[in-house]
C-alpha cells in the first residue's frame, strides 16, 4: 500500500478539520487512490506513471479544498486516535470517571477496603465538623446578625447589669437601636398535671424586636407585654418544648400552664431554628420582664417575705444585654459611649468609683471566654480526627502503590499508545478521588450515626458549659465533599506520580523492571508506614493520657466522703416560700430523711457541691479593705485577691458530708438570727488570710465595711468546691440559721447503697410539697460522673480514635510486609535453598517490619513529646509528658505491630524453594 | 464539480444531475466511493467521470443532508472502506428528483424533437 497521506494532507490543510475527521477523510481518499493505482497497474502501467496518474485526480490543488469548504465537519463520534493530544475536559473527565468506575468495580476487595478506611477517616472528620459547625461557626438564626452586639459589664463577673442600669443605658444610648436585655431563669412548669423544670429567659419587651425573629405560631412577646409590673402573665415557648412537652398540640396558643405556681397563658411558639440569644445555649421559655418577681426572684439571701423586686434594685446585677448597631456605628464607638454613660450612672451612687468599662462585641464573634474554651476543645478534636484521616490516607496510598505495581503493564501500554504522563496521572487521580468521594458518602453516614447516637445518649444536664449539636446540614455536606476531594488528591498524588512513570520496556514485557524505580516506590511505602505508626502513637498517647487523667480524677480526694451520699434540689425559691415557711420545710425534710431506714444523717447547703458557686470579697477587721470591685452574686469569677467562695449550710452539714473539723466548733443551735454572727472557713482561707495566726475569734465581713461582722468560730479541712481537680480555694461557710436561703440542696448520708433511697427521698419531699419539682435526685457518684462527663467523653473519643489509628497502622504494617515478602519470594527461596534456616528467614522479615515500627515509634515519641503539651489544660493530676503513659502505649503499639509482622514472616518461612526459583 | 468531456453535456445540467446519479447508485445496495465513481463512468460509457476532488465532497454533502449514510466496514485482509447507503430521507428525495428529471427530459425531447421533426 502506498502512502498518500502527505499528498492528501497538503490539499486538506487550511480547512481546519478536527484531527480525527481529517484522518478519516485521508483514510477514505487513500483507499480510493489505492484502488485507482491498482487498476492502472493491472492495466500494465509502470509504477511511477500509475502513481502520477492516480494523483492527477487531485490535480487542481484548490479544487478539493473549495469543494470541502462549505461542508460542516462530521458530527460522528470521534474515535480515540493514538498519539494524539486533545483538550476536551468534560468528555475526558466523563471518560475517566466511567473508566475509574469500571476499574474499581473489577476489584471489589480493594475498593471495599479503601472506601471503608476512608469512610472512617472522613466520617470522623465530618462528625467533629458538624459539632464545630453547630457550636462555633453557627450564627444566631436571625436577620442581619452582623448588626447585633452584646454589651458587658466588667465590674461584675459574668458581664451582667442591674435592671436600673440597663434601663438608663437603653434610654440614653445614641449608638444602639433597641438595647434589649434578658436574664436566665429556671422555672417550674406545671402543665397537664406534670411538673418539671424548664430553662428559659425573662426578657424585655423589645427583645424579640431587637433580634428580629418571628413566631412560628401565635405571637412573640412585645413592648405591650412589658408595661405593668406583675401584669403580664404570658409566655412564649420554643418549638422544642412545644414538640417534646406538648406533643405539638395545635391549640397551644391560649393554653394555660402553671409557672412557679402562677397561671400563665402561652401566646406563641418560636421558630424551630431559634434557640435563644446565645449560640450554644438552648432556652425553651420566654416570659416578660415585668413578671420578674415571680419568674426570677433574687437568688442570694432571698426569701418570699423580702421584696422580690429587682426592677428597682441597682445593687443586683443579673441582666445580659443585646442591641443593634445604628448605621455607621462600630462596637468600639458603642463601647466608648456606654462606658461613659455607665460611669456617670455609677458615680451617682458612689462618686469615688473608677471609670467603668463596657466591652461591646459583635454577636457573630460570640462570647469571648466561652468561644476560647470551645475553640481549644474543637482544635484538639479536629487535630485528632485529622491525624486519623492522615493515617487512613497513608493506608490507602499504600494500597494504591501495591496496585500500581500490578497495573504497570496497563499503564505502560497506554503510554506506548501515546498517552501523556499528565493524562495517566489524571486518570489515576480520578480513581483516587472517586474512592474518596465514595468514602465521603459513607463518611456522611458515619457522621449521621454519631449524631443520632449523641441524640440517643445526651450528656447529663449541666455536664457541659454549652449545648452541643451534631446537626448534619448542607455546610457539613459541603465540608465533607471538599474534604473528600482533598483526601483523594492527598493519598492519590504520590502513587499517581510514581505509577505514571513506569520504565516502558520491562513493563511491557511484564518483567520486574527497573530496580531503582521499584526501590523508590517501596521507599515511599515504608515512609508512609513509619508516618502511620508515628501518628497513631501520638493519638494513643493522647488517649492514654486522657484515660489516666480520668482515672486520677476519680481517685482525687474530694475532701468529703463521696460514698453513699445522695443529693436532691429543694428549689422552694420557685414557690416563693416565706422565711418561716422555708425554715420549717427544711427542718421537716431533714427530719423525714433521718427517719428513713438506711439514712445516717441529712443536711442542706445553698451551693451544691461541684457546681458553679458564689464568690464574694472578704474583708478582715482591722485590715485595709478590698477595692471597690465587690462581687455579690451569680458567678465564681474572681475579681480581686480577697475573693472568697461562700456557701450557706444547714446544721450537721460537715458531719453529713464527712468533712472533718480542724479547729474551733461547728455551727450549733445557739447560732440564732439574734445571736452574734458567726462564720467557719476552710484551711485554704486560713492559710491565705491568717498565715501563722490563729483565725479563731477574728472578725470578717463578706458584705463590705457596712456589712455584718462575722466571728470565725471554726475551721474545716479543704474540700472540693466547684470541680474535681481544681486548685483548692478559700471558702467561707455561713450558718443557714443566720443567713436564710430559699432554695437549697439536700444531702443525705446513707448506710445502704444510696441509689436505692432515691424513690423514698422523692416521695417524702413531694409528700411535704406536691408542687415542688424534684427533677434530679443524684448519688454523689453520679454528680462526680456528670462533672467529669467532658473528660470522660474526651477519653472515650480519643480511645476510639486512637484504637482506630492503631488498627489502621497495623493494617499498614501488615500490608507493606506482605507486599515486601511477596516481592522477595525468589530471594527467600534462594536463601532457603542455600541452607538458611526457617528461623532466620522468619527473623529477617520480622526485623524488617519492626525496624519500620521502631522508626515510627521514635518519630511518634518525638512528635508526641511536643504536641501533647497542649493537652495539659485538659488533664487532671497528670503531666502530659507522663513517662508511664508513653511507655505503656509504646509497648502496646509494639506488640500489636509485632503481631502484624508475624503473618508475612510465617509465609516467608514456608516458601518452597523449588516453586520460588521457578517463578519470575 | 463533475469533470465532463467538452461538448457532450452542459456544465450546469451536470451539476444538477450529479446528486441524482449518486442517490440512484446507492438506492439498492451500499457502495463505497471508488465503486460509485467507477459505475458512473462505466454506465455513462465514459462520458461522465468524477474526479476524486469532486466526488467525495459530494458524498459528504449528501451525508450531511442526511440523504446517505456512510459506515466503515472492515473485511479480513483489506483496508477498511466506507460504504454509503440511501437513507429514508434520501429515498424520498430520489423519488422526487427522478420524476422531476423525467418530466424535464420529456419536455426537452418534445421541444427539441419538435423543432427538428
Amino acid at each position: 500500500m502506498r502512502d498518500w497521506k502527505p499528498a492528501l494532507r497538503s490539499r486538506l490543510s487550511g480547512l481546519r478539520l478536527t484531527p480525527s475527521r481529517e484522518a478519516e477523510i485521508i483514510e477514505e481518499l487513500s483507499q480510493h487512490l489505492d484502488d485507482r493505482y491498482g487498476e492502472l497497474r493491472r492495466g500494465g502501467m509502470a509504477d511511477a506513471e500509475a502513481h502520477a496518474l492516480a494523483l492527477e485526480d487531485l490535480d487542481d490543488h484548490e479544487l478539493l479544498r473549495r469543494e470541502m469548504q462549505p461542508l460542516r465537519q462530521s458530527s460522528a463520534p470521534v474515535p480515540v486516535v493514538p498519539g494524539q493530544t486533545r483538550v476536551r475536559l468534560a468528555a475526558d473527565l466523563w471518560q475517566d470517571v466511567t473508566y475509574a468506575t469500571r476499574m474499581l468495580s473489577k476489584h471489589p476487595g480493594f475498593t471495599a477496603a479503601a472506601v471503608l478506611t476512608l469512610a472512617l477517616g472522613i466520617g470522623a472528620n465530618s462528625a467533629i465538623f458538624s459539632l464545630v459547625n453547630a457550636t462555633l461557626i453557627r450564627k444566631l438564626p436571625v436577620p442581619a446578625s452582623h448588626e447585633l452586639v452584646y454589651a458587658f459589664n466588667t465590674a461584675i463577673g459574668g458581664g451582667v447589669f442591674s435592671y436600673p442600669a440597663y434601663s438608663a443605658l437603653r434610654e440614653a444610648t445614641q449608638t444602639v437601636n433597641n438595647l434589649a436585655a434578658w436574664g436566665g431563669i429556671t422555672a417550674s412548669l406545671n402543665a397537664d398535671g406534670e411538673t418539671d423544670l424548664v430553662a428559659g429567659n425573662i426578657v424585655t419587651g423589645n427583645f424579640f424586636e431587637t433580634l428580629g425573629t418571628t413566631a412560628a405560631t401565635g405571637r412573640l412577646l412585645g413592648p405591650a407585654d412589658d408595661v405593668t409590673v406583675g401584669g403580664h402573665p404570658v409566655a412564649v415557648i420554643s418549638d422544642r418544648l412545644w414538640r417534646q412537652r406538648f406533643g405539638r398540640r395545635p391549640d397551644i396558643v391560649g393554653h394555660e400552664v402553671l409557672l412557679n405556681g402562677h397561671v400563665f397563658t402561652i401566646v406563641g411558639v418560636t421558630r424551630p431554628e431559634f434557640f435563644g440569644p446565645q449560640v450554644g445555649v438552648v432556652r425553651d421559655l420566654y416570659v416578660p420582664m415585668m413578671m420578674q418577681a415571680v419568674m426570677r426572684p433574687p437568688r442570694a439571701g432571698y426569701s418570699g417575705d423580702l421584696n422580690p423586686d429587682l426592677l428597682k434594685n441597682a445593687g443586683n446585677s443579673w441582666l445580659f444585654t443585646i442591641g443593634r448597631l445604628k448605621p455607621g456605628q462600630t462596637p468600639e464607638q458603642v463601647s466608648a459611649e456606654l462606658a461613659g454613660l455607665f460611669t456617670t450612672l455609677a458615680r451617682q451612687l458612689n462618686p469615688a468609683i473608677t471609670p467603668r468599662q463596657v466591652p461591646v462585641v459583635r454577636v457573630d464573634d460570640g462570647i469571648p471566654g466561652q468561644q476560647d474554651q470551645l475553640r481549644r476543645v474543637a482544635l484538639l478534636l479536629m487535630g485528632v480526627v485529622a491525624a486519623v484521616l492522615l493515617i487512613a490516607c497513608a493506608n490507602v496510598a499504600n494500597l494504591l502503590l501495591s496496585r500500581a505495581a500490578s497495573r504497570r503493564r496497563e499503564l505502560a501500554v497506554r503510554i506506548a499508545m501515546g498517552a501523556s504522563r499528565w493524562r495517566l496521572m489524571r486518570q489515576l487521580l480520578t480513581e483516587s478521588v472517586l474512592l474518596s468521594v465514595l468514602g465521603g458518602v459513607l463518611g456522611v453516614a458515619v457522621a449521621w450515626l454519631v449524631a443520632r447516637g449523641f441524640e440517643a445518649a445526651p450528656p447529663p444536664a449541666g455536664a457541659l458549659p454549652i449545648a452541643l449539636d451534631f446537626a448534619v446540614d448542607e455546610r457539613v455536606l459541603l465540608f465533607t465533599f471538599l474534604l473528600s476531594l482533598l483526601t483523594g488528591v492527598v493519598f492519590g498524588l504520590g502513587p499517581a506520580i510514581a505509577a505514571s512513570r513506569p520504565s516502558l520496556v520491562p513493563a511491557l514485557k511484564d518483567a520486574t523492571g527497573d530496580q531503582s524505580v521499584r526501590q523508590r516506590r517501596f521507599g515511599l511505602k515504608k515512609m508512609l508506614v513509619v508516618t502511620e505508626v508515628a501518628l497513631s502513637l501520638v493519638l494513643l498517647v493522647a488517649a492514654g493520657l486522657f484515660v489516666r487523667s480520668v482515672q486520677s480524677a476519680y481517685a482525687i480526694d474530694p475532701g468529703f466522703d463521696a460514698d453513699r451520699l445522695l443529693s436532691a434540689p429543694l428549689n422552694v425559691n420557685l414557690l416563693r416560700y416565706l422565711r418561716a415557711q422555708g425554715r420549717d420545710f427544711y427542718q421537716r425534710v431533714v427530719d423525714r430523711m433521718t427517719a428513713l431506714p438506711g439514712v445516717q444523717s441529712a443536711s442542706v447547703a445553698r451551693v451544691a457541691l461541684l457546681s458553679v458557686g458564689r464568690t464574694t470579697s472578704l474583708l478582715i477587721e482591722g485590715r485595709s479593705g478590698p477595692n471597690d470591685t465587690f462581687v455579690s452574686s451569680g458567678t465564681s469569677t474572681q475579681a480581686n485577691r480577697n475573693s472568697i467562695l461562700v456557701n450557706v449550710v444547714g446544721p450537721g452539714f460537715f458531719e453529713t458530708l464527712g468533712v472533718p473539723r480542724n479547729s474551733g466548733r461547728d455551727f450549733s443551735s445557739t447560732d440564732l438570727e439574734t445571736s452574734p454572727r458567726v462564720v467557719m472557713i476552710n484551711d485554704a482561707a486560713a492559710r491565705e488570710h491568717f498565715p501563722g495566726v490563729d483565725p479563731l475569734g477574728k472578725r470578717v465581713s463578706l458584705s463590705g465595711p457596712q456589712g455584718h461582722w462575722l466571728e470565725i468560730v471554726g475551721t474545716v479541712r479543704d474540700s472540693t468546691y466547684s470541680a474535681l481537680g481544681e486548685t483548692v480555694r478559700p471558702v467561707a461557710y455561713l450558718p443557714l440559721s443566720q443567713n436564710h436561703e430559699t432554695g437549697v440542696t439536700l444531702y443525705v448520708r446513707a448506710t445502704v447503697p444510696p441509689g436505692t433511697l432515691a424513690a423514698a427521698v422523692r416521695r417524702e419531699i413531694q409528700a411535704l410539697e406536691p408542687n415542688l419539682p424534684v427533677p434530679n435526685i443524684q448519688t454523689m457518684e453520679q454528680t462526680i460522673g456528670t462533672s467529669l462527663y467532658a473528660p470522660r467523653m474526651g477519653a472515650w473519643l480519643l480511645t476510639v480514635f486512637g484504637g482506630l489509628a492503631l488498627l489502621l497502622a497495623t493494617i499498614g504494617v501488615y500490608g507493606v510486609l506482605a507486599y515486601s515478602t511477596a516481592r522477595r519470594t525468589r530471594e527467600m527461596g534462594i536463601r532457603i535453598a542455600l541452607g538458611a534456616e526457617a528461623r532466620s528467614v522468619f527473623g529477617l522479615i520480622v526485623r524488617e517490619g519492626m525496624a519500620l515500627v521502631a522508626m515510627g515509634i521514635v518519630a511518634g515519641i518525638g512528635i508526641g513529646w511536643f504536641t501533647v503539651r497542649s493537652l495539659s489544660g485538659f488533664l487532671y493530676g497528670i503531666e502530659p509528658t507522663d513517662a508511664a503513659t508513653f511507655t505503656v502505649v509504646t509497648g502496646v503499639l509494639a506488640v500489636v505491630a509485632l503481631a502484624a509482622c508475624l503473618i508475612p514472616a510465617r509465609r516467608a518461612m514456608k516458601v518452597n524453594p523449588i516453586v520460588a526459583l521457578r517463578c519470575d | 464539480m463533475k469533470h465532463v468531456r467538452p461538448g457532450i453535456l452542459d456544465r450546469e445540467l451536470k451539476k444538477g444531475s450529479a446528486e441524482l446519479l449518486v442517490l440512484s447508485l446507492v438506492a439498492h445496495r451500499p457502495r463505497h466511493g471508488y465503486e460509485i465513481g467507477k459505475l458512473i463512468e462505466a454506465r455513462s460509457e465514459g462520458r461522465i467521470r468524477f474526479k476524486v476532488a469532486s466526488l467525495y465532497p459530494l458524498l459528504y454533502r449528501l451525508e450531511e443532508r442526511g440523504w446517505i449514510d456512510g459506515r466503515w466496514v472492515e473485511r479480513a485482509g483489506e483496508r477498511r472502506r466506507r460504504f454509503y447507503r440511501l437513507t429514508a430521507a434520501g429515498r424520498r428525495v430520489l423519488t422526487e428528483q427522478r420524476s422531476t428529471w423525467r418530466s424535464f427530459v420529456e419536455a426537452m425531447a418534445r421541444i427539441t424533437g419538435a423543432e427538428h421533426a
